[in-house]
């Protein structure tokens, strides 16, 4: 009996034909990418490349993910913990405030820290009105640096660790930790052994997701000056026009992001984190002795402002002091609509067919969605990369329309997994059942696929655009790599001025990036509270 | 450390949540070795009572000693970890972690890590899982959970244990050999025991003592034998088992031997019903069926309807007649209002 079902799962079927060709869609950059960085030979600026700048960018990018996670976790793991397990004032809210920093990319708060931090910021201005120094009188942390971009990646990377690690704690089961005590385990040592091994899963995989973002950020490396692979991708090609030393420095990402997945994986181990418990009974908040709540309160305010109230509050200020008016940013808007419109209606028709296709159990359907999950975990200038080689060997230049289709693609490529996921997991709630029982009641497989599979798969879909839309929007190394001449979106205005030093300019583009960026975060985190186990229907 | 057994006791504890009593002016006194089943519906705080006396939640009145020492009173709660009391939960509770062997070592902190494993290992194979102590919990079935579960609330030598419906979780089909066994280990514990249950069944078959729990108060306690043939209210009889509820006026004439009030309350086990060809009180079978070892017959007596529980000989197909009597042990009567 068991031998029947591996074979039937290799059948291929017709009707899994849509979901193949998206899978290829999909992988086609990467694919490329891998072709060109293995059999291009690096092209002549490689020799140049290895021997001077190599080291310095897999040394920037290691140190710059180790800093990144060392930040995160710090940030991140108190503050689910005592939201998750204490009552103190504000708890309500600081709940789903923490996860707004998701809303501003690295580069958007990269340029605001750039411009609070620098000498001439309000906080050194600041410093020195009060203590009468001059600049040169004293050292200041200097944000143009590696620990300097670590600590801004992190402060917009953490709340994939605080909501993976919250769910995890909301998840566990409270009888665990009542048994770690009734076994004599003091408070300390029951989230030490108790709950922080039970989480460690979730927030190796929150962790591991943050750092292979961190991986991929363009515009905050190079704002603050440090050299990563992922910069240095970027800058082989509009530096040097050299695709092939691109896809070699790919090459060599490729392989980290990699050893991410893998150490995500390895974390799992063949240890549990399951709960035995059927029954969930809501965490009991204990109460917090009046300093410690003060203290809890203090530290959730301090995230907060740090990584998204400050950065934000700044850019808005900026934007209303500055005497650049709304109408350069025009047209960057409109670029904007138009490309994250389009790379996100391409991903979620893939996302739809890939999702739909998942209900069959077969090689091409498995294929389709590693394919969108892997886009997932590769930089976008590696995906542009891809792309780039793929048109060499068409017939196309890179100008007007098929730049635009390309970056459309890219941005499928890379982001369609965050639209297919929530679809599955609509349809995963849905019992296989229901589908069954359409079928016994003579509707064809596809009148199941169109009138009950796929009004299901769409209750997911709400969230999967709205993701899609805004990730497409924020992107910045492959839309710099392929976009068309003179066509800019908000995120290559924001990027150019940053960089021109006229950060009163990048204030408003950063601004209204991070403000449609609010958007699907505070869906998203209206949604979670909603959906929490044990939450009223 | 070797501490002579004693009593795990309540006296008259309450509990308020939003002014609303959970548990309201509860005495209770579990002895060493014996099992005390308490036993209620939902909703009626049998849970809260468990965690009032783990020291998961502070009494709003009352104490709870563990002999002479007190453990919560009002103000003051002596914590979870500082009590000495096991916990067995309905869902098991294992760290998912952890394998068999360091779930039960978990308690053994203050011994040495050989030690601690070599008495771990002994509770394991004690419990039939010698072979299972490497196993993380979900490599292991229900029932293997549970009795890492009891291995470990058993290894620390508590002061006392607490099960919160620790067995249903289990498949039915499982449930009885897991129960005998774990509560075997409990009692060569020879330490107070409570069980907390909706079934009763498991409370008269598992526990020496039962107390019968609703809306917050203990109705009744004492034996588990004598809590069954001699309770002390209509709502009680009906706690431990299926019962016919009739009053006074309803009573067919000769079925009691003695007068009662037209107000009175009478509550017949259907065990205590028996076809007797002989009686004078004459009933129709309106319905038959075989349950298992018993057959149900719901019997029409003047246009009163009551159901009979009999050994499958002495089923009578429907639609026949037949005499029928009372056993007096297991029919009672309450004055009105008493329920």
């Amino acid at each position: 009996m068991a031998r029947v079902a591996p074979f039937r799962n290799l059948a291929i079927r017709a009707s899994d034909g849509p979901a193949f060709l998206a899978g290829l869609v999909i992988a086609v950059p990467v694919a490329a990418t891998l072709v060109a960085g293995l059999v291009f030979g690096g092209g002549e600026a490689w020799d140049h490349i290895r021997t001077t700048l190599l080291t310095g960018y897999f040394v920037g990018t290691i140190g710059t993910l180790a800093l990144t996670a060392l930040f995160i976790l710090a940030f991140a793991v108190p503050a689910a913990w005592l939201v998750t397990m204490y009552r103190f004032p504000g708890r309500a809210i600081f709940e789903w405030l923490l996860i707004l920093p998701l809303a501003a990319p690295g580069y958007v708060l990269a340029y605001a820290y750039g411009d609070l931090m620098g000498v001439g910021g309000p906080i050194q201005s600041a410093l020195r009105a009060a203590t009468g120094w001059r600049a040169r009188d004293y050292w200041f942390p200097d944000i143009h640096s590696l620990p300097g971009l670590a600590f801004v990646l992190a402060l917009t990377l953490y709340p994939y660790v605080y909501l993976t690690a919250r769910a995890a704690f909301i998840s566990q089961s409270v009888c665990s930790l009542e048994a770690a005590r009734s076994l004599g385990a003091s408070a300390a040592r029951s989230f030490w052994r108790v709950a922080l091994p039970a989480a460690r899963p979730a927030i190796a995989a929150g962790l591991s997701l943050s750092l292979m973002e961190a991986a991929a950020d363009y515009g905050a490396a190079e704002y603050l000056g440090v050299p990563t692979l992922t910069y240095g991708i970027v800058r082989a090609w509009t530096s040097f026009g050299e695709p092939a030393t691109a896809a070699r420095l790919a090459l060599v990402l490729l392989s980290l992001v990699l050893s991410l997945v893998l150490f995500e994986r390895w974390s799992r181990g063949r240890r549990g984190s399951e709960q035995s418990s059927r029954r969930w009974r809501a965490v009991a908040r204990a109460p917090l002795s009046p300093l410690a709540a003060a203290g809890a309160t203090m530290l959730c305010i301090a995230i907060f402002l740090i990584a998204f109230g400050l950065p934000v509050a700044r850019l808005i200020w900026r934007s209303l002091e500055t005497s650049e008016t709304l109408a350069p940013i025009g047209p960057a808007l409109m670029n904007t609509l138009i490309l994250a419109g389009a790379g996100a209606a391409l991903a979620f028709v893939l996302a739809l067919v890939i999702a739909l296709s998942q209900r069959a159990a077969g090689p091409l359907p498995r294929f389709a969605r590693l394919a969108a999950s892997s886009g997932y975990a590769i930089p976008g200038a590696v995906l542009a990369m891809g792309a780039l080689v793929v048109l060499g060997l068409l017939p196309f230049t890179l100008t007007g329309a098929s730049a635009l289709i390309a970056l459309a693609w890219v941005y499928a490529s890379r982001f369609t997994a965050a639209g297919a996921e929530p679809m599955v997991a609509a349809l995963d709630r849905a019992p296989a059942s229901l589908s069954q029982a359409a079928g016994s009641l003579g509707a064809s497989p596809l009148r199941r696929a169109r009138e009950v599979d796929l009004p299901i798969a769409l209750s997911g879909a709400t969230a999967g655009a709205l993701i899609l839309f805004v990730e497409s929007l924020k992107e910045l190394p492959a839309t710099l790599m392929l976009r068309p001449f003179n066509w800019d979106t908000l995120a290559v205005r924001a990027n150019a001025y940053a960089t021109d030093e006229r950060l009163a300019a990048a204030a408003l583009p950063a601004l209204l990036i991070t403000l449609a960026g609010l958007v699907p975060v505070i869906f998203l985190s209206w949604r979670l509270s909603r959906a929490r186990p044990g939450a009223p229907e | 450390m070797t501490i002579a057994p004693t009593s795990l006791s309540a006296h008259d504890v309450s509990r308020v949540y939003d002014g609303v009593a959970v548990v309201s002016g509860v005495s209770l006194d579990l002895q060493p070795g014996a099992i005390t089943a308490l036993l209620g519906g939902s909703g009626a705080g049998k849970s809260t009572l468990l965690r009032l006396l783990a020291g998961l939640e502070p009494v709003d009145t009352g104490k709870v000693c563990l002999g002479d020492v007190i453990l919560s009173e009002p103000g003051h709660t002596r914590a979870p970890e500082k009590r000495r009391i096991g916990l067995i939960f309905q869902d098991f509770a294992l760290f998912p972690h952890l394998t068999a062997l360091q779930n039960v070592s978990f308690g053994l902190a203050n011994l040495p890590k050989d030690e601690a494993r070599s008495i771990a290992a002994q509770w394991l194979s004690r419990l039939g899982l010698g072979a299972r102590s490497g196993a993380y919990p979900h490599e292991l079935s229900g029932g293997e959970q549970q009795r890492v579960a009891i291995a470990r609330a058993l290894a620390p030598r508590p002061a006392a244990i607490l099960m919160d419906e620790p067995f249903s979780g289990l498949d039915p089909s499982l449930r009885g050999t897991v129960r005998e066994e774990a509560l075997d280990a409990i009692r060569a514990a020879g330490v107070p025991a409570l069980l907390v249950t909706h079934d009763p069944a498991e409370a008269l078959e598992s526990a020496d003592h039962i107390a019968i729990m609703k809306s917050g108060r203990i109705l009744q306690q004492g034996k588990a034998a004598d809590v069954y043939l001699k309770p002390q209210g209509a709502d009680i009889a009906a706690a431990l088992g299926p019962v016919n509820r009739i009053s006074g006026s309803d009573l067919p004439a000769g079925l009691l031997k003695q007068a009662i009030a037209p107000d009175a309350i009478v509550v017949i086990r259907p065990e205590g019903i028996i076809p007797d060809a002989t009686s004078p009180v004459r009933a129709t079978v309106v319905s038959s069926r075989l349950t298992g070892p018993m057959a149900r017959l719901i019997l029409n007596i003047d246009d009163l309807q009551v159901t009979s529980l009999v050994p499958r000989a002495l089923a009578l197909p429907a639609g026949s007649e037949t005499g029928i009597q009372l056993d007096p042990e297991l029919s009672f009567i309450f004055p009105s209002g008493d329920s």
